[in-house]
């Protein structure tokens, strides 16, 4: 009986296979043209992002400053001495690791092979990955032009970090308990440490800029009101104001020197511009 | 004797074999060791890992787009039962539903381990950032996991429990007759969220093994292929085990070819794009970047033997040369190949994108430190954990769930 019902089996499948067979294989490439329009045409957020992202350039551009200020930076690679006292100040005043320092200073080397200083803060970019990624908003965009994070809303995923371009953004890999050495000699915490398990970066110091706003203060001008990086450079490297402002110093500066911002053709639009070297890049 | 014990006990008085009982033993062994782990690292936090601020994501993520596309079964067998009408797949339905919600629920819990504030899990869901790809995959995952318990209610409510609550049985069997809708659902949802894992990755523009538009493809497909594969091997593990037909085998057979033909889909795409990407449309950073994998990693070795032979190759022969297709071994041989193949694949994106360093000084001399990551014990921890809760679920659906009717006429 078994024998009969195995080849009785055997014929049916061999018949029926073929079809199916075909009519899987049209599901198949029915599929895999679903995939793409879905995934790049105009039924995919990803298509817009990509879109956004590739025209992103003079497009988006300033678009996420809508009031009055743009805070931005301007930093002389001709001028810094690599003596690490913004770094220090910074990991001070925002209490930030030693280890993991928010503002880096980096030696480098331009092509013609002279010596110069790399320091780096968040860049503050108007086109943003960072913003762009974050699932939840806890990164984002302020009028001022200033990318902020809530650490309140932060669920810890690390996409922007591994989103910025600039390494940027430091993950609180645990609870913190180490000793800050650069309290009190170079300033004193004025923030507080950040819970584990959010991502953290430089806040161009966000807490004297609202503060100082509300006294009334220049932000860039007033010591109070600026930047504990830009307050403690002993040569002047760094320029704090509002980009906006043609009158500012970091406005006068950009007109009248050459500058360059850090991988301008991502399309970042960051808010801070180096003045490379005298002898070039 | 200690089994019958226990059966008098259960209120469904079905015999445990002395075999169930060592197996469910083996399960509770890496369920403790699991559990040990996740707990410690919710204690202890992350820096207990391996990952750091130049390796931010490791293991578990592979782990996590892994299950998501292992469980891919679910929606593609749905489909072309539902959508495209082939009816005579639908005996394997049910098992493939199951196999996607032990995938999904897996990915969950994995993901759930890996973010640093497990407590904000539902941040995604109130505070929303559409242009967020993460954002997009995390609504899609959970709403196709509520498809996914939807279409499997009425497996649910036929299990003896329900007995008792006839009402809660009606509800399911009600829900059963949405089931065509949901495949649509499933279908769309799917292929935007299996498509959008990789773009995850492909929209990151400073990474330059990550940027590049084929990379949603390339997941979607993957999963499309062999996912439903899996299906098919697990089908065919059960049967050696209960020693039962669980789904006709010429029903498997046609899956199995179908995963054949997906693969060589993959494989083909995959080809174009390796041409794309290191041949025709070569850029200096990319050619950096993937040189420097060359020289530092085994790279080369887990792409070619990995990801095209293991997880193409050798799984697209068993699948289609009629010598092997036909044989129960060779299907589940090549699902276990193709699965390699794919844990490989979304663990090369992820841990070789990130082991090339950003660049993006001015200067010649200043470069990043080199990502260099391997998994911590305590993350294989939490990987057994995921392995153990994934079985366990399958284990007690086969057990104790109506999955295999309707076989014997
Ligand atoms: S530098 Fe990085 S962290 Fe700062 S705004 Fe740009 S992408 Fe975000
Ligand atoms: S780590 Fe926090 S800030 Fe960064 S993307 Fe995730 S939720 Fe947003």
């Amino acid at each position: 009986m078994t024998t009969q019902k195995k080849k009785v089996k055997k014929k049916v499948v061999v018949e029926l296979t073929r079809s199916d067979v075909l009519k899987v294989a049209a599901a198949a490439v029915g599929s895999i043209i679903a995939a793409p329009l879905l995934t790049t045409g105009p039924l995919s957020p990803f298509g817009q992002l990509k879109q956004e992202q590739l025209e992103g350039d003079e497009q988006i551009g300033h678009g996420a400053v809508t009031g009055d200020y743009h805070w931005g930076m301007v930093i002389s690679l001709d001028q810094c001495i690599g003596c690490e006292y913004c770094m220090r100040a910074c990991c001070a005043t925002n209490d930030v690791r030693a280890d993991e320092p928010w503002n880096i200073v980096v030696p480098e080397k331009t092509s013609g092979g002279a010596t110069f200083f790399l320091s780096r803060p968040c860049l503050h970019c108007q086109n943003a990955p960072c913003v762009e990624v974050c699932p939840v908003k806890a990164t984002y965009h302020r009028e001022d032009g200033l990318v902020v994070m809530d650490y309140d809303r932060c669920i810890g995923c690390r996409y922007c970090q591994v989103a910025c371009p600039y390494d940027a953004r430091q993950f609180n890999w645990e609870e913190r308990n180490d000793e800050n050495p650069y309290v009190p000699t170079w300033g004193d915490p004025e923030v507080e440490r950040r819970p584990r398990g959010v991502v953290e970066k430089c806040t161009f110091c966000i807490h004297r800029i609202d503060a100082g706003l509300e006294k009334g203060l220049v932000p860039g001008v007033d010591r109070e009101a600026t930047p504990a990086c830009v307050n403690i450079c002993p040569v002047g490297a760094r320029t704090f104001g509002n980009l906006k402002d043609p009158n500012s110093k970091v406005s006068q500066l950009i007109a009248s020197n050459p500058t360059l911002r850090l991988r301008d053709e991502l399309g970042t639009e960051t808010s801070v511009y180096y003045i490379p070297p005298k002898e070039g890049i | 004797m200690s089994t019958s014990a226990l059966t008098q006990k259960q209120p469904f008085k079905l015999p445990f074999s002395r075999a169930f009982l060592i197996w469910m033993g083996f399960l509770g062994v890496l369920l403790v060791i699991g559990l040990y782990s996740a707990i410690t690292v919710f204690i202890k936090g992350l820096y207990i890992t391996n990952m750091s601020d130049s390796v931010p994501w490791g293991l578990w993520i592979t782990v996590d787009l892994s299950s998501i596309a292992l469980g891919s079964g679910a929606f593609t067998l749905s489909a072309v039962v539902y959508i495209f009408g082939i009816k005579r797949l639908q005996p394997v339905i049910r098992l493939a539903v199951l196999v996607g919600f032990a995938g999904y629920t897996s990915a969950m819990l994995t993901l759930l381990m890996d973010i640093g504030r497990p407590d904000r899990f539902w941040h995604p869901w109130v505070f929303w950032n559409v242009h967020s790809v993460l954002w997009e995959v995390t609504m899609c995952i959970t709403i196709y996991l509520m498809i996914l318990l939807t279409e499997f209610a009425p497996v649910i409510v036929e299990a003896k429990f329900f007995d008792k609550w006839p009402k809660i049985r009606r509800l399911g069997h009600f829900l059963h007759k949405l089931t065509p809708f949901l495949a649509v659902l499933g279908l769309l949802i799917s292929l935007l969220h299996q498509s959008s894992l990789g773009a995850t990755y492909g929209v990151i523009k400073s990474r330059p093994i990550w940027f590049k538009p084929s990379m949603p493809i390339m997941f979607v497909l993957s999963a499309i292929a062999t996912g439903p594969a899996v299906t098919v091997a697990v089908a065919y593990v059960v049967e050696w085990i209960i020693g039962k037909r669980t789904v006709p085998h010429d029903v498997l057979r046609i899956i199995t070819r179908f995963s054949g033909v997906g693969l060589l889909a993959y494989g083909y795409i995959k080809f174009w794009d390796l041409a794309a990407v290191t041949y025709y449309g070569r850029t200096p950073g990319v050619s950096s970047a993937f040189a420097l994998l060359q020289e530092q990693t085994p790279y080369p070795f887990s792409f070619w033997v990995g990801e095209v032979i293991l997880g193409i190759l050798l799984p697209a022969i068993l699948f289609l040369v009629p010598r092997f297709s036909k044989n129960p071994a060779a299907a589940v041989l090549g699902a276990l190949s193709a699965m390699v193949g794919i844990i490989l694949h979304r663990w090369n994106v992820t841990v070789g994108g990130l082991f090339v360093p950003l660049s993006y000084s001015p200067g010649t001399a200043y470069s990043l430190p080199i990502g260099r990551y391997f998994p911590a014990p305590i993350e294989w921890g939490v990987v057994i954990l995921v392995i153990g809760y994934a079985l366990t679920v399958i284990t007690l659906a086969v057990r104790f769930l109506p999955l295999f009717e309707k076989q014997e006429h």
